[in-house]
């Protein structure tokens, strides 16, 4: 199966005055065309900093990507030039960032921000760019698009911010969108909104989607095939079917326990993972969930843990789950 | 309880002004400019009785000599004795640094704490004129006043200080601005006059960090503007001897004697870089957001 | 927009005005009157010049007569020099006090920033200390004493400067570096502080995802976001310019108004002092509004105030 964009074997290390930290510790994963994957986990689990990686926009002191390959439509993007990664970012391969309030240049109008794109990666002149951009703005939802054009970041709402960033995104019909917590700066309601346009541009273009959140409600909804990380390894990943209805490691079971549900009556506590997450510096020995996991025993401190498949396209590093040691509840 | 104890007593207890010895010491160009400062103030005192020149002893058999045995730093073009006038130049400079802080000290201090304390429109004015002052370059406006008020050295400390008390007011207004919030809701259950009187307490111990600070950025610019006034002719009358009226005589024999001019040229320098060294160490020292 | 120019000229105006008023009164507070030279005059001639300068009327009165004449450009007449005004003679040496001002102004501009952005581009390399250690230590050194070192080094020791005077390249080098040196640090600093800020953030990694170019990336989204606290200190660095101006000129025998101001203290010529410190502070309330403007443009979100 060729895939659009193949990840392996990636490593980003930041080295930092307390340390090496090892944000993404040999990681694989892939996306085909037109397909919609997520990256899921919680906060500094790795997964933005590899969505980051395959960009090639880590700061260069004080990370690294040390190994690995990102292989994109057949090239290896480690290996380019600074031109030609440059080629690549905003035209083949675009990314939606969280905070769209900082992700913003604010003394520049919102225009200008989405017409440099076009006009450097589809030369485009400054007219046909204008013209365009006020295209793209009607078709994410921003009203009176021509008078908007002129106007500063400071004068949008934090949800219209995010939909000028997703614009800005699919400006060059990219290939891939790499979404890094769309939603998660914004008020709920919008949340939904968002993603429907996301999905609906997706879908239009044809593009890949790589879906990075904590938000399992998203993942269930959007997502073909699921990739769970922790303490910058991929602990489990297959389908969202598969993962969600019959989880195979410890940390994805205890993150779909903590969503909370409809149809459980509500006085029902939220369950949250215990403990605190792994130090990345120095992650635990064995497997990194050991300390909070609740199915562990004191193999699960040492040896090494690969990812293997319990069933077909479905993939985890849990042993214990793998030998059927470990039941929870399922529906 | 007793291993409680022993944790507590073995965590050691700094208040704010022992955290900030420690502090300043790490910090090499603080201590530098401070052991230069006091290494100033002691030739500055000790001089008179030191030396075998006085600052106005003339000799003209020996003008214009540069630097030997006999005369350190050489004789300026009446044979006077060079390293002595210029230590009592440091001792003018440093009176002016100090004695116009007092004067700041005493004009800032109440402007600020009666701006912040009454509020409102006194307050508004206040600031408004504070404004319009700190629109206005200040050495013009202090040679302007001096040329008004001529006479004594003490006028120059009077001119300079009426000049430069706008950061001391503006800062304790601050303070008491934030310190009446504090005291707001206690003063709505205090009785009438002791809200005033807890502020002077707490004003004095929280303000004293940044007073310091501000002072020891103030003395330097004194200085610098007794130089100044010197150099054009309104500063210090002669025979007192100050480093800016130096530079002035030496101007006129500068190809012959350089050394007149350049050493109280470096003198001001180095004056008010050890003065501007100590005051970062110090404001970095009493920052109460690097306390550890 | 247009409110907000209008707002900062009147404050200009009011500043203009509370500075004329504390000048005139004190000036009438002076012991003595301008008339007290070494040589007594009779009290008859000083009764007619009094009458003639309108000195013998009211203090609400002259004060009015002058700001009228303010408005009109005159600013006044000179006690000493009796068959000028101050306006005249302010004119005569105001360009060499702006050329000075200017070169003065670009070199700290053309020193400050590229060091300050050098420093942080290259962060902990040998530009960025050694740009610290400069701007820190020019920063404390008052313009005439280095203005003065750099006589001592280039004209008494190695003769390639003039002492003084006017008319060229030679005669600008040293007093506009002297006066450039402070605002450079302050400049330098800024620079670097700001820069260091702005490369940090959100919108500059968007920028790079988005595909632009190094160049781009710095020029467009760096510098224009970085350089707004460099505007904000312009206005004050500018003032202490034109006002520490006028030492520079005595030092480097500059022809321009600084001199002639300094002649008007040493000779109590109190028209002439006026004068020189209203057009002193005039020269600074504008360089305050023009800063004022052009930070508005530059930055969209103080805009709509």
């Amino acid at each position: 199966m060729a895939g659009l964009l193949e990840v392996r074997n990636l490593k980003t290390y930041f080295y930092t005055q307390d340390g090496v930290v090892k944000a993404v510790d040999d990681v694989s994963f892939n996306v085909s065309e037109g397909e919609t994957i997520a990256l899921v986990g919680e906060s500094g689990c790795g997964k933005s900093v590899s969505a980051l990686s395959v960009l090639r926009l880590i700061q260069e002191p004080p990370g690294k990507i040390l190994a690995g390959e990102i292989l994109f439509g057949g090239k290896d993007l480690l290996k380019l030039s600074r031109q030609e990664m440059q080629k690549v970012r905003g035209a083949e391969i675009a990314m939606i960032f969280q905070e769209p309030l900082t992700s913003l240049n604010p003394v520049l109008t919102i225009g200008r921000q989405l017409t440099e794109t076009m006009e450097l990666h589809l030369g485009m002149t400054e007219e046909q760019a204008k013209q365009e951009a006020i295209k793209l703005l009607e078709s994410v939802g921003i009203p009176h698009a021509e008078r908007r054009i002129r106007d500063y970041p400071h004068h949008f709402s934090g949800g219209m911010r995010q939909r000028v960033m997703i614009a800005m995104a699919i400006s060059c019909a990219p290939k891939l969108i790499i979404a890094d917590e769309p939603t998660t700066a914004v008020d709920v309601t919008v949340q939904a909104q968002l993603l429907e346009l996301i999905r609906k541009f997706t879908a239009e273009l044809n593009s890949s989607l790589i879906m990075i959140t904590h938000n399992l409600g998203v993942v269930a909804r959007y997502a073909r095939r699921v990739y769970v990380m922790y303490a910058g390894k991929i602990v489990e990943h297959g389908t969202a079917l598969d993962v969600f209805h019959h989880p195979a490691h410890p940390y994805t079971a205890g993150l779909l326990a903590s969503v909370p549900r409809l149809d459980e009556p509500k006085k029902v506590r939220l369950a949250s993972i215990a403990g605190q997450p792994p130090d990345l510096i120095a992650p635990p020995p064995g497997c990194a969930f050991t300390p909070r996991c609740i199915f562990a025993v004191p193999e699960c401190s040492s040896g090494v843990y690969e990812l293997v498949e319990i069933s077909p396209g479905h993939f985890t590093t849990c042993w214990r789950a793998r030998e059927g040691k470990i039941a929870w509840k399922t529906d | 309880m007793e291993a409680t104890a022993t944790q507590i007593s073995a965590r050691p207890h700094h208040t704010l002004w022992g955290d900030a010895y420690i502090r300043l010491r790490r910090n090499r160009l603080a201590i530098a400019g401070a052991v230069i400062i006091v290494l100033i103030i002691i030739g500055a005192v000790i001089i008179p009785y030191v030396s075998p020149y006085t600052f106005d002893k003339q000799d003209i058999t020996a003008i214009l000599e540069g630097p030997s045995r006999e005369h350190w730093l050489g004789t300026d073009s009446l044979g006077r004795d060079v390293f002595t006038r210029l230590l009592y130049g440091a001792r003018t400079s440093l009176a002016v640094g100090i004695f116009t802080q007092i004067i700041i000290l005493l004009i800032g201090i109440p402007i600020g704490a009666v701006a912040g304390s009454l509020g409102g429109k006194t307050d508004n004015l206040l600031m408004r004129f504070v404004d319009v002052m700190y629109a206005f370059p200040d050495i013009l406006l202090i040679i302007l006043l001096r040329a008004i008020l001529g006479g004594s050295i003490f006028n120059i400390f009077l001119a300079i200080g009426l000049v430069s008390w706008v950061n001391v007011a503006r800062l304790i207004r601050g303070q008491v601005l934030s310190l009446k919030q504090r005291d707001f809701v206690t003063a709505a259950r205090a009785m009438g006059g002791s809200s005033g009187y807890r502020i002077m307490r707490h004003l004095i111990p929280n303000s004293l960090g940044p007073i310091i600070v501000l002072v020891t950025f103030s003395i330097p610019r004194a200085i610098f503007a007794e130089a100044a006034l010197s150099y054009i002719g309104i500063g210090v009358k002669p025979p007192t001897p100050s480093w800016g009226t130096m530079i002035r005589d030496g101007y006129d024999v500068i190809f012959a004697a350089p050394h007149l001019v350049i050493f109280p040229a470096i003198a001001i320098a180095i004056l008010m870089l050890s003065f501007t060294f100590l005051g970062d160490g110090l404001r970095d020292a009493l920052d109460p957001r690097l306390r550890k | 927009m247009t409110k907000y120019i209008a707002r900062r000229i009147l404050w200009l105006l009011l500043v203009i005005f509370v500075v004329a008023f504390i000048t005139f009164l004190l000036m009438h507070l002076v012991p003595g009157g301008p008339w007290d030279r070494e040589k007594q005059l009779a009290p008859q001639v000083v009764e007619n010049l009094n009458k003639k300068y309108g000195l013998d009327q009211p203090f609400l009165v002259q004060f009015g007569k002058y700001i009228w004449g303010l408005l009109h450009g005159d600013l006044g007449v000179s006690y000493i020099y009796q068959d000028r005004g101050v306006t005249s003679i302010i004119l005569e040496g105001l360009p060499k006090t702006a050329t000075l001002g200017l070169v003065a102004f670009l070199l700290a501009i053309f020193i400050g920033i590229p060091f300050g952005m050098a420093a942080a581009l290259r962060q902990n390399s040998l530009v960025d200390y050694s740009s610290v250690i400069f701007s820190t230590i020019f920063a404390s050194i008052p313009a005439f004493v280095l203005g003065i070192l750099l006589m001592i080094v280039f004209s008494v020791f190695l003769h390639v400067l003039p002492t003084g005077g006017w008319g060229g390249i030679s005669y600008i080098i040293m007093p506009a570096f002297a006066l450039a040196a402070i605002p450079a640090a302050y400049i330098s600093r800024i620079t670097r502080a700001s820069m260091l800020e702005v490369i940090r953030q959100d919108y500059v990694r968007t920028a790079r995802a988005k595909g632009l170019g190094e160049r781009i990336v710095l020029i467009r989204h760096i510098l224009r976001n970085a350089l707004i606290p460099v505007l904000t200190i312009t206005g004050p660095e500018l003032a202490t310019l034109i006002s520490g101006s006028f030492i520079i000129e005595s030092i480097f025998s500059i022809p321009g108004i600084g001199r002639l101001f300094v002649q008007g203290v040493f000779q109590r010529d109190y028209g002439l002092i006026m004068g020189s410190i209203l057009f002193y502070a005039f020269a600074i309330a504008i360089v305050n509004l023009v800063v004022d403007i052009l930070y508005a443009a530059v930055d969209p979100r103080i805009r709509y105030d």
